[in-house]
């Protein structure tokens, strides 16, 4: 428990909370001022709007224990206030408000904006109030309203700002290095392969990653069909247990503030005349609660009389808030770099000669760019 | 909705943070203004066993300035620098890209050096300092602090350079000269969101910055330099005419709709930046 003490709507506060509770939450559970209302809690809807420290703020993506010292006002605090009195009287005018649920927000980013920017068009209005959803699409009666005590009005950009002070710059002139690969570091054929779904896991998405090494498929192979080494290869992965082809393990993977941990069962099995292999399996994270099917497919092609491709190809369907959280793109590029990451971990599990390269996680790239680098270098 | 139960600690300096960090084996979050770390945390994305905030951590909001740099401590909100609390070395890029973060009650409470952190790649701090050529400066363990580059300081998404207990504490923004001109576009539904692509030009004959930029790639940013010396070549018009075909030359992993809205942002930036040349 953190204590904290603050100002809510002009009055003394003291309290232990969580360092988790939310400043939305400590404000309806304990403050009762249920007149803050909570819609996403992801810092979307705007419906928890309050004003923190003379400034409109998301209570829901706020921790009361960070509040400390801080001076919140609620809707509940502006009964006096000429600007919102006004602005009731325009949203009740208008017909501003329908179920009421986005009203507390609405009003107090309305006053925001039309203290802060006075008389703006209609335009940069609703552009100013995209941060405020009404779920009953009433914006035409919200935006008459706020138009309406806006018109007049003069703005008052960075009032009551402390004058900043600026010191001479002494720094170093000298630019860091600038690994300037604009798009990743390998230069590999790499493809958003429509690979056709493996072992049951119809409608993932699905990537391809090829490396070439310099060895020829026969020696590649061999070693690709020790399961046991190939599995570490996958960054994050361990094996708990294989029997025949069954293997139960863990993936771990790491990206910035997210941490994953899928347990899960996984079909292995191998083709050693196509020189391919492939697992599919399904886990989930216990913690979080999202769950990943998958599967990933392994093939040596040679490459030439003395050189081979692996070809490795990663389909995955995700489930649950990770799956929730994902906008396009991002799952697809962590999944694109744990497919540059098993290729690069077989071929230093093949050459034997690399120092110790392979990661354990997806977190630290910079070992990953460290190798690459070298690698890089070396070519020219 | 609440986030699983952990630690919160309040560093008095940055040292005292990148101290805690250390000590925390890698379960450890810095908490600066928390826009984007919060959503993950009350989501259980994220689950940290610590959080160490830096907000009141003296020389987290330092500022210093030369003729040539403009250094920014890493503290300042997007909403201070949309009102021009401090100065604009990019005259006027940065407060136009401040203007466009997410919403003004995000704006209030988020910072320019958490956002990098955070390294989302759609995020607008992420383009547009990589379009400047800034630098990124850390500190860590060590009593020098790290500088990276702002162009490769994204590895991919939600990954950066930053090692586990550094924290940004600066970011050194080049001057622009009185002859520069700058673009930004961004391509999202609605206002506020995460952009789909994000397109800037950087064009300073004066102070040698001719930069052309494709963001919020699923990855890191991407620099584009032949348009952006055909921009300076052979002005806006011609460095429109090869932009598709670096874009899809330098981004090879996106889909051809995906290469094709990149494309139009940063055609959409070249055209600006003429339009304001023609002036």
């Amino acid at each position: 428990m953190t204590q904290v003490s603050m100002t809510v709507n002009g009055g003394g506060v003291a309290a232990d909370v969580e360092p988790r509770t939310l400043l939305a939450d400590f404000l309806r559970s304990e403050l009762h001022l249920t007149g803050t209302h909570l819609g996403c809690e992801q810092g979307v809807c705007g419906a928890c709007t309050v004003v923190l420290d003379g400034r409109i703020q998301r209570s829901c993506i706020t921790f009361a224990a960070d509040c400390n010292g801080a001076d919140v006002t609620t809707i509940e605090g502006f009964d006096d206030d000429p600007t919102m009195q006004e602005l009731r009287e325009a949203f009740s005018e208008c017909h501003a408000l329908q179920c009421g649920f986005c009203t507390p927000g609405m009003l107090t980013t309305a006053r925001d904006i039309v203290l802060r920017l006075g008389d703006i068009d209609e335009r940069a209005l609703r552009e100013e109030l995209s941060g405020n959803l009404c779920r009953c699409t009433g914006y035409v009666g919200i935006v008459a309203a706020v138009k309406k005590v806006a018109a007049g009005r003069k703005p008052n950009v960075a009032a009551a700002v402390a004058p900043v002070t600026v010191s001479r710059f002494e720094g170093s002139r000298s630019r860091p290095a600038s690994l300037l690969a604009t798009n990743g570091p390998v230069t590999r054929s790499s493809a958003a392969a429509k690979a056709a779904p493996i072992g049951g896991s119809a409608g993932g998405t699905s990537i391809e990653e090829r490396v070439r090494v310099a060895a020829p498929p026969e020696q590649v192979w061999s070693i690709l069909s020790d399961l046991k080494r190939v599995v570490p290869c996958v960054p994050g992965a361990e094996i708990t247990s294989l029997d025949g082809e069954d293997l139960v393990g863990k993936v771990r993977i790491s990206l910035g503030p997210i941490k994953v941990a899928f347990n899960g069962q996984a079909k292995v099995g191998m083709d050693s005349s196509k020189r391919e292999g492939w697992l599919t399996g399904r886990g989930r994270d216990s913690g979080q609660g999202s769950s990943a099917a998958g599967s990933a497919r392994w093939s040596v092609i040679a490459d030439g009389p003395s050189a081979s491709l692996i070809a490795v190809t990663l389909t995955w369907k995700l489930s649950g808030p990770l799956a929730q959280f994902n906008r396009a793109g991002l799952v697809q590029d962590v999944v694109r770099r744990l497919a540059t990451a098993f290729a690069e971990n077989l071929e230093a599990s093949i050459t034997g000669a690399a120092p110790p390269r392979r990661k354990t996680t997806l977190g630290g790239l910079g070992l990953i760019w460290s190798v690459i680098k070298a690698r890089l270098f070396s070519r020219q | 909705m609440k986030s699983s139960a952990f630690e919160l600690k309040h560093a008095r300096t940055l040292g005292e943070a990148t101290e805690l960090l250390a000590g925390a084996d890698g379960n450890a979050k810095v908490l600066a203004g928390g826009q984007s770390l919060v959503p993950m945390l009350n989501l259980r994305l994220a689950r940290p066993k610590l959080l160490v905030d830096i907000k009141r951590a003296s020389g987290f909001r330092e500022l210093a300035a030369d003729d040539k740099v403009f250094s920014i401590g890493a503290g300042w909100t997007h909403a201070e620098i949309e009102d021009g609390v401090l100065e604009d070395p990019t005259r006027g890029l940065l407060r136009s890209v401040a203007h466009g973060i997410a919403y003004r009650a995000v704006r209030n409470r988020g910072t320019m050096g958490g956002s990098l952190a955070h390294a989302d790649p759609a995020a607008d701090w992420v383009s547009t300092l990589a379009a400047l050529g800034a630098v990124i400066v850390a500190q860590g363990g060590e009593e020098q602090p790290k500088r990276y580059a702002a162009e490769s300081f994204v590895d991919g998404a939600f990954s950066t350079k930053l090692g586990e207990s550094e924290v940004i504490a600066a970011i050194e923004v080049p001057r622009l000269s009185a002859d520069a001109s700058w673009a930004y576009q961004k391509i999202c539904r609605k206002t506020g969101e995460f952009a789909n692509a994000i397109g800037v030009a950087v064009l300073d004959q004066k102070a040698g910055i001719k930069r052309v930029l494709a963001g919020a790639t699923s990855g890191s940013p991407a620099l584009l330099p032949e348009t952006a010396a055909r921009l300076a070549e052979a002005g806006p018009g011609a460095a429109c005419e090869i932009a598709a075909e670096e874009i899809r030359r330098v981004l090879p992993n996106l889909d051809i709709d995906t290469q094709e809205l990149h494309a139009v942002a940063v055609r959409r930036a070249l055209a600006t930046l003429g339009g304001r040349q023609g002036r």
